[in-house]
């Protein structure tokens, strides 16, 4: 159960991101794992020198200025769904051989910091703190982000530009910035991710792709454009992951796709899309 | 609508006696590598023939051409000849294509890469887990088909027997496109409103179109198993989809040739830089993005210019 939960906040922070460049922008980024890799990297690369908590900062800030370096230099010229997937496609590509040029094929660990080392007893089980505080970050980062965009201005504005994109500009709202800060927030988002996960697996170049497909399942079976559905989608994953592990383990890894398979035929916008477009 | 210009026919059949030419004269690695490029140029015609024509961008063309490998070395572990086995691996493909394929086929877009994606790595996943086809291990000892006078063990024969049946997908492929279907598939593709105002069942012509390149695929399994006489849940992972769609872009989208030339150039740069780096991902990333950034057409839409489209 409390597996569940920590898994479901660790798929939320990668797929949150994911959520908000692909669901709020409609930007299918398959390099969202890249980014996620990137930050376990940087922060691992961090933590060596300046400690956990520096690397838990560091992580996202250097992932976010990535991405919003990639949304300028590239991202943004593409035109139409076929160009995104493919052009962030190659991104995997040159992202996996970096770091593999960088930090080599071996897997890196980062030790859990000191503070959240040990267990506490939770409902009469002895538990990993660190993972009580991945619950904690996920469940901060998830409420955070339905405020900022169901309850603030500027969500408001971004949910206008998606809507509408040519009325939101002639209302005076600079779609192009909105947009840039959009997908940098994803790209810190899975920069964050990242670095959360590092002390809970190793990080090798394999994450890249490893992590994208069950952050792309999330988005789609919660729906995109939704942080609820990222929430829900998010819980229905890890709850296949590890009840599926443990009860049925010949078919979790099929379970997973089976969920997406079902979601696209029953309800092709999600669960909680916000709305049919297209 | 498809024409098989003059320009379009000649760099695919330059292409493809070049590789007869350079198998006939080249050592054991270059007939082993003319084989490797027919397999793929075979997988990318036939998701040529549903993304390019068809606009449905498939992520399960790997595990679709697994299947056909898969049936291809069950039928033949089983007992049956060579020649039989291959059709049983054909329509094993066929009919995986034509389940996908009519379910997902009312989806567009990137929902329909998210549904393709999904049925290709449900099909990878109980592969690997599945005892009796070896799981992780997969299975050897598949046998080549036997070949009237010749010796189809020979890597030249071998390598030439792959290039005609290249050769034949393509043929079979243009005849697809030339007829009253092709017609219909592509009018589907370029606006499906007005196409169903015309009487076409839009979901119902994408499925089929889905189906016959599964068909195609699954005979690229076949080859595939024929020639490495042994198959593994390596070739089903969706990555090995995104890799044929990767030769795709590469070598042109929409035009067929660009299906043989981007194989022929993928495998060649891939043993080329094997050579000397252990990273050549990285410029094939990095090419893919100039590729799609320079208006997706690939190798051969530099080699007919940007007259037509």
């Amino acid at each position: 159960m409390l597996n569940t939960l920590q898994q479901a906040a660790l798929l939320l922070l990668i797929s949150s991101g994911l959520s908000v460049s692909m669901g709020l922008m409609g930007f299918a980024n398959l390099a969202h794992g890249a980014l996620y890799m990137l930050g376990a990297y940087i922060g691992i690369a961090v933590a060596a020198k300046a400690g956990f908590w520096a690397a838990l900062l560091a992580a996202p800030l250097a992932v976010g200025l990535l991405g919003a370096a990639l949304y300028l230099g590239l991202l943004a010229r593409l035109r139409g769904p076929m160009q995104q997937v493919l052009a962030s496609f190659g991104l995997v590509f040159i992202a996996v051989e970096v770091v593999r040029i960088l930090w080599g094929d071996v897997a890196l660990t980062l030790d859990r910091p000191a503070l959240l080392s040990g267990s506490a007893a939770v409902l009469g089980v002895d538990y990993p703190i660190y993972r009580l505080f991945v619950i904690l970050l996920g469940l901060v980062v998830g409420a955070g982000l339905w405020m900022g965009v169901h309850r603030s201005t500027l969500g408001a504005m971004l949910r206008a530009s998606v809507e509408n994109r040519g009325m939101a500009r002639a209302i005076g709202i600079r779609t192009e910035a909105l947009f840039l800060a959009t997908f940098a927030l994803g790209a810190a988002l899975a920069g964050l991710g990242g670095a959360v996960a590092a002390p809970l697996y190793s990080a090798n170049p394999g994450m890249a792709i490893s992590a994208l497909i069950p952050a792309l399942i999330v988005t789609v079976i919660g729906g995109m454009g939704s942080i609820t559905g990222a929430i829900l989608g998010a819980l229905i994953v890890a709850g296949i992951e590890v009840f599926g592990a443990a009860l049925w383990p010949d078919a979790s890894a099929v379970l997973i796709y089976a969920a997406l398979a079902a979601t696209l035929i029953w309800r092709p916008q999600g669960l909680l899309a916000v709305k049919a477009r297209r | 609508m498809f024409r098989l210009t003059p320009i379009r026919a000649a760099i695919a059949a330059l292409v493809l006696a070049a590789l007869a030419g350079w198998a006939s004269f080249g050592g054991y690695l270059a007939r082993e590598m003319v084989a490797e490029i027919a397999v793929l140029a075979i997988l990318a015609l036939a998701l040529d023939l549903v993304a390019g024509f068809g606009g449905m961008v498939s992520l399960a063309h790997g595990a679709i051409m697994g299947v056909g490998a898969y049936g291809y070395a069950l039928a033949n572990q089983a007992g049956l000849p060579p020649w039989p086995a291959a059709l049983v691996g054909m329509a094993a493909a066929t009919l995986t294509g034509t389940a996908i394929g009519a379910v997902s086929a009312r989806l567009t877009g990137v929902f329909f890469l998210m549904a393709t994606l999904a049925f290709g790595q449900m099909i990878w996943a109980l592969t690997f887990r599945a005892d009796a086809l070896g799981g992780d291990n997969g299975l050897g000892g598949i046998a080549r088909p036997p070949l009237p006078f010749l010796d189809s063990g020979d890597p030249l024969v071998f390598a030439l027997y792959a290039l005609v049946l290249a050769a034949g997908c393509l043929a079979v492929c243009v005849a697809v496109l030339r007829s009253r279907f092709g017609q219909r598939f592509e009018a589907v593709h370029d606006n499906p409103d007005r196409a169903a105002a015309l009487g076409i069942a839009p979901e119902r012509i994408r499925a089929q179109g889905f189906a016959i390149s599964s068909m195609i695929a699954g005979a690229a399994g076949v080859l595939a198993a024929q020639h490495m006489q042994f198959v593994s849940p390596e070739l089903m992972v969706w990555t090995a989809s995104g890799e044929v769609l990767v030769v795709l872009i590469l070598g042109g989208i929409g035009s067929l040739s660009g299906a043989v030339i981007g194989a022929a150039g993928f495998v060649l740069l891939k043993y080329w830089a094997a050579d000397w780096t252990d990273h050549w991902h990285l410029a094939i990333g990095a090419l893919l993005i100039v590729v799609v950034l320079a208006g997706e057409r690939g190798l051969s839409g530099l080699l007919e210019g940007r007259r037509d489209a």
